[in-house]
């Protein structure tokens, strides 16, 4: 049996607004850029001072996050299958410092959305003048073969074959995103839906706050009348990405015990991408990039006489498993750090059991929830008693 | 090359807190009390500063245990600093579990610094149960 966490839908309320689901109407068929006429109209309207927003480069190679003031130069892909960088880090370095004075939008998926709620309670980002815009997410390529997917060249083609389950572009995303723990935003001010409607002619815009009323005041919405498709499609695509990283983790279990996790690591060249990109590990200077373990040569030595031999650069293992410790209780399972090393070796393959298992120790679900502390700065008196005295 | 079980010492690293446990220690040593040498002490000022990377490096280094010291609940010097440090032992022990590795070899207790007798007894078991356990498997790879 499969166990499915689902996590609450349906309408709610936030103070003392009424959340309605709204639609937006689709021009031409054509979603993608029906999308960008609405983020066009925020920028115009000085709603928002700037965007944050998936466009693509020159090259068409690669899809970056642009932070955009000119409407004129907005030419966005929402939904855009590719997840080169972690949004929620940029929103990290954008505010980190000060917090804007004038409202930020940002178009994010859920897993970024997820890590940047994390980061706020690691107090890493300041969302106070930032205003979430979420967007359903229908999985990504790996960076490194984006290019070469025909699929990107017709944004809304792929989304319609996404949604439909037609052809192959489900077997290329990234398996982070294969296994993901929801494709639908939480936490975000407004989400632009994409499951269960029909996306050629409408979509979905979900207020979920009092930001995101204010942002879409004065814009041409009609008030959804039937959202049983939307609950029913939801409900089934939780349901088959829950059942992935069930059947994902059970196949995984395999990597145990040193040996395994030995041979697993062996190809890692400790340049230390997979902690870069992560948007949890955001110490500024990383312990394993400090001095912190240089030895004196003599020590080198002592320490080859012991064994005979050891791999050098050394400590891969020390650096995976004590980053492991580090971030696994908040992993969001963005799968950054599998699409970002170079020897390909498959982290998620370890990381996604390690924190399914860690986050169910401690009762925890990341980026869920904004006021709930993470699990290592609180403590009840009365826990885990077996482990302090047996 | 076949290590018999007798002749197995086990080398032990200990992390004890400078208001607590590493008193408990120096007065099993004055109070002359007998314990197993095995015990390589470092002295820390609370038991919730050892991050677990120095618990995973003295494992990976070939520790066959790890031992961290800490006041009683209640009476952390810095008032909470022992319930984090069980909480990160929590942590790793999780991990440990799904990497296949063993998380009996890391031990976190209460000794006051009036308990050099329960540091003495708790070093005994300790290092029985080490020696059970049989040297640590990690310390002969050199591709870690």
């Amino acid at each position: 049996m499969v166990q499915i966490r689902l996590q609450n839908i349906g309408t709610f309320s936030v103070g003392d607004i009424k959340m309605t689901d709204k639609v937006m109407k689709v021009k031409n068929g054509d979603t993608v850029g029906s999308v960008n006429d609405l983020l066009k109209e925020l920028l115009k309207s000085k709603k928002v001072q700037a965007l944050l927003v998936m466009q693509e480069v020159p090259s068409k190679a690669m899809s970056f996050p642009v932070l955009i003031s000119d409407p004129d130069k907005l030419n966005s892909n929402a939904f855009v299958p590719a997840l080169p960088v972690s949004t929620a880090t940029i929103i990290s370095q954008i505010t980190k410092v000060e917090s804007a004075s004038k409202p930020i939008g940002v178009v994010m998926r859920s897993c970024q959305i997820r890590a940047l709620v994390e980061l706020v309670k690691l107090n890493q980002a300041n969302i106070e003048n930032i205003v979430i815009i979420g967007v359903d997410c229908l999985g990504t390529f790996p960076v490194n073969t984006y290019s070469d997917f025909p699929e990107k060249a017709t944004p809304t083609k792929f989304i319609l074959d996404s949604l439909k389950k037609k052809g192959d572009v489900v077997k290329y995303l990234r398996s982070a995103c294969h296994t993901c723990k929801d494709p639908i935003p939480s936490n975000a001010d407004i989400v632009i839906g994409l499951y269960g409607m029909n996306p050629q002619k409408e979509l979905l815009i979900q207020i979920n706050s009092e930001k995101g009323k204010k942002l879409l005041e004065g814009m041409q919405l009609e008030v959804s009348k039937d959202t049983k498709n939307r609950e029913k499609a939801i409900n089934e695509i939780r349901e088959e990405k829950t059942k992935n990283r069930m059947e994902f983790i059970k196949d995984k279990s395999n990597i145990k015990g040193i040996d395994a996790l030995a041979k697993f690591f062996d190809k890692c060249v400790n340049c230390h991408n997979c902690m870069k990109v992560c948007p949890i590990c955001y110490c500024r200077e990383c312990l394993f990039e400090s001095s912190v373990f240089n030895l004196e040569a003599n020590k080198y030595i002592g320490k080859a006489e012991k064994k005979g031999l050891f791999k050098m650069p050394n400590d891969s293992l020390l650096f995976h498993t004590t980053r492991m410790n580090h971030m696994v209780v908040s992993c969001v399972g963005c799968g950054l750090c599998e699409q970002a090393c170079p020897s390909d070796i498959p982290l998620m393959e370890i990381i996604i059991p390690i924190g399914e298992n860690v986050q169910k120790e401690f009762e925890y679900t990341p980026g869920s929830d904004m006021e709930e502390k993470v699990p290592m700065v609180i403590y009840k008196e009365d826990e885990y008693q077996e482990v302090g005295e047996k | 090359m076949v290590i018999k079980m007798e002749e197995f010492e086990p080398k032990i690293v200990g992390f004890l807190c400078n208001w607590c446990s590493y008193a408990g220690a120096d007065l099993a040593g004055t109070s002359r009390i007998q314990y197993p040498p095995n015990i390589r002490v470092i002295k820390v000022m609370c038991s919730g500063s050892v991050d677990s990377v120095y618990i995973m490096r003295a494992l990976l280094e070939g520790a066959d245990g790890v031992f961290i010291g800490g006041c009683h609940p209640g009476d952390c010097h810095y008032l909470d600093g022992n319930y984090k440090a069980r909480r990160k032992v929590v942590l790793m022990n999780s991990i440990l579990e799904t990497l296949g590795l063993e998380k009996e070899r890391i031990w976190i207790r209460w000794v006051s610094a009036s308990e050099g007798q329960k540091f003495a007894d708790i070093m005994k078991e300790m290092t029985e149960e080490i020696k059970k356990l049989g040297p640590n498997p990690i310390a002969k790879h050199w591709n870690i």
